[in-house]
């Protein structure tokens, strides 16, 4: 007897049609963004619009490319990005381990921290910060975003180590303490190395949020000190639109994303549920 | 983590002397947290104070300039918002968005996993890297697909909508009425929201104990009282979470709006997020733009209480 017997055929193939409605539904905008990328400005900006290219070329990835503070923007972003992550996963290691493997005075109250920053809305710190920084003469420079964005990305970082720390048997580091390792030597030989899935997928997520932001980039900072977000929103009202090099410019910059989420996406699902349903 | 505490002192056991000797006041932990906490107190901690002095002062651009402090208003730039009429448009329109967005994104967030259940293999492979991608996609790049999706004059979607007999689509601009402007936006948001709200809750649909619908099915329950009855309670405290953080998001809706609405919304198009933003750097009302934020915040607090309810659980539950 399972649940499965009463589902007639005729049901499954409703199920199924409606199910290829919903994908050809949600893809239709990705191809979209792709039909237009690759064709002439002739074709772009044509009242009937064709639903593939006559004429396929690489023009707008090209003048995409070649428009200003294109490639300054994207080592920009670049740059930003991975000082944020690193930053990131070093200081959130170490409060991670700290959570982690240690009770402490004050611990839980620090989890609640972690947990409850999560909460800010950081559009609502963007003036103190503004002003802050501005103070400090760190507007309009690549260190104060990357600091804002290593802050950004750190209380998910802490949070996600932590378990993947967790996962670690306690066993293992006391069994290393109790055969003459140290705790650094504990760290680096069992730890580290255990968590090392786990530090990949943390950094691809910060990844993903440093690369994504520009709401703080682009009011801290002038065109030539700023992402490729950044980039693609300017360049879309200062010279009026030219939708075939705006949509080339938006595949370049959202690649890097889709690569890294297609890598983790096995993880994604099981990291939102644990905790969620089972506890 | 109480319960931990107590065994290592109750049943101290072979094995057992480091756990022990941990009781000892160490200093390592602090050490350790050290770097989190200094970088969280300065980038976050101290803006959320500046934030609410500066709400209370009237920062103008020559303060900024000449780096002198501004001076103190009290209550006058809360007095100055509450009593505006714009200010509160602002707010129903945010919250109504909110109520609309959240309830169509969790509604067929819940249908789309229920389907994914359902359907053929290759069906649901499909869905899902569909999905995949647009949830991929930066909002900023994909609030410009939408964009340029509903162009006036060159937008697939007037063309599409052109080609049912009778009906003139032809150069219709989708903004000139804040209601099919919004009804955009809303479909954009609602696009970009279903695949972390249909692959979260088809990953809780899967830990639903197949014993237990059976069971009810054995029993004569419909697919329909089975749902109801089995399925939406187990996944409660799932649904709860994610109704909630799609309040906090779309609460929050910035990017959308200022992309689609090149930078500068209009009245009828403005969010609290843009509100504030607009207020401050647009008009350099720094002091204004960060009351507004304070009482975001706070009805964002008021939002968040089940949220924030579910976040000690977990922090009690270590």
């Amino acid at each position: 007897m399972s649940a499965t017997s009463h589902r007639s055929r005729a049901g499954t193939i409703l199920a199924n049609t409606v199910g290829v409605v919903f994908v050809v539904l949600m893809a239709f905008p990705v191809y979209w963004v792709l039909n237009t990328a690759f064709k002439p400005a002739s074709e772009v900006l044509s009242f009937t619009p064709s639903f593939l290219p006559e004429h396929p070329t690489l023009d707008n990835f090209r003048s995409a490319i070649k428009a200003p503070y294109f490639l300054v923007d994207l080592r920009n972003g670049m740059i930003v990005t991975a000082f944020a992550v690193a930053g990131a996963l070093v200081v959130g290691f170490l409060a991670a381990l700290a959570i982690a493997r240690f009770r402490f005075y004050g611990r839980r109250a620090f989890i609640m921290v972690i947990l409850g920053v999560q909460l800010v809305p950081l559009l609502a710190l963007l003036i103190p910060l503004y002003l802050m920084l501005n103070r400090v003469d760190l507007t309009n420079s690549l260190i104060g975003v990357s600091i804002t964005y290593l802050v950004l990305i750190l209380p998910y970082t802490v949070w996600t180590l932590r378990g993947f720390i967790a996962a670690v048997p306690r066993e293992l580091d006391e069994a290393a303490l109790v055969d003459g390792c140290s705790r650094w030597q504990t760290f680096y030989r069992i730890i580290l190395p255990l968590t090392g899935p786990g530090l990949v997928a943390t950094s691809i997520y910060g990844f993903i949020q440093a690369w994504n932001e520009f709401i703080i980039i682009n009011t801290l900072n002038n065109p030539e000190k700023q992402n490729l977000m950044a980039w693609l929103l300017q360049n879309q009202t200062n010279r009026g639109t030219a939708w075939g090099p705006l949509m080339a410019g938006a595949i370049i910059t959202a690649l890097p994303v889709v690569a890294f989420f297609l890598m983790i996406q096995r993880h994604i699902a099981v990291g939102l549920t644990a905790g969620a349903v089972k506890g | 983590m109480q319960a931990v505490d107590e065994r290592v002192v109750q049943t101290p056991r072979l094995g057992d002397p480091i756990r022990v000797r941990r009781r000892r006041p160490n200093r390592m932990p602090l050490l350790l947290t050290m770097p989190a906490l200094v970088l969280l107190a300065g980038l976050l901690a101290y803006p959320l104070a500046r934030m609410l002095v500066l709400s209370f002062q009237d920062m103008q651009l020559r303060n900024l300039f000449a780096g002198t402090s501004p001076p103190w208003v009290g209550f006058e730039n809360y007095k100055e918002i509450l009593t505006d009429g714009v200010f509160w448009s602002v707010v129903r329109r945010t919250a109504i968005f909110t109520v609309v967005s959240v309830a169509i994104s969790v509604v067929l967030g819940m249908a789309v996993a229920l389907l994914m259940r359902r359907v053929s293999k290759p069906v649901r492979l499909a869905m899902m890297v569909a999905m995949m991608f647009v949830w991929a996609i930066p909002q900023l790049v994909s609030a410009q697909i939408f964009k340029w999706m509903v162009d006036a004059d060159f937008g697939v979607v007037n063309y599409m909508i052109d080609q049912i007999p009778g009906v003139d689509f032809a150069n219709h601009s989708w903004f000139a009425d804040p209601i099919q402007g919004w009804a955009v936006i809303t479909t954009l948001v609602v696009w970009a929201g279903i695949p972390f709200l249909a692959i979260t809750l088809n990953a809780g649909l899967t830990q639903v104990p197949r014993e237990l619908t059976e069971a009810a099915t054995v029993d004569g329950a419909g697919p329909w009282q089975t749902l109801r009855h089995i399925t939406l309670p187990i996944l409660r405290p799932l649904i709860i979470i994610v109704t909630t953080l799609s309040v906090i998001w779309n609460f929050g809706l910035f990017t959308q709006v200022w992309v689609v609405r090149d930078s500068k919304p209009e009245q009828e198009y403005q969010t609290l997020a843009t509100y504030a933003f607009t207020q401050a750097f647009g008009r350099n009302e720094y002091s204004l733009g960060s009351a507004i934020s304070v009482i975001t915040v706070l009805l964002m607090l008021g939002v968040m209480a089940f949220y924030v309810r579910q976040m000690f659980m977990i922090g009690d539950v270590d």
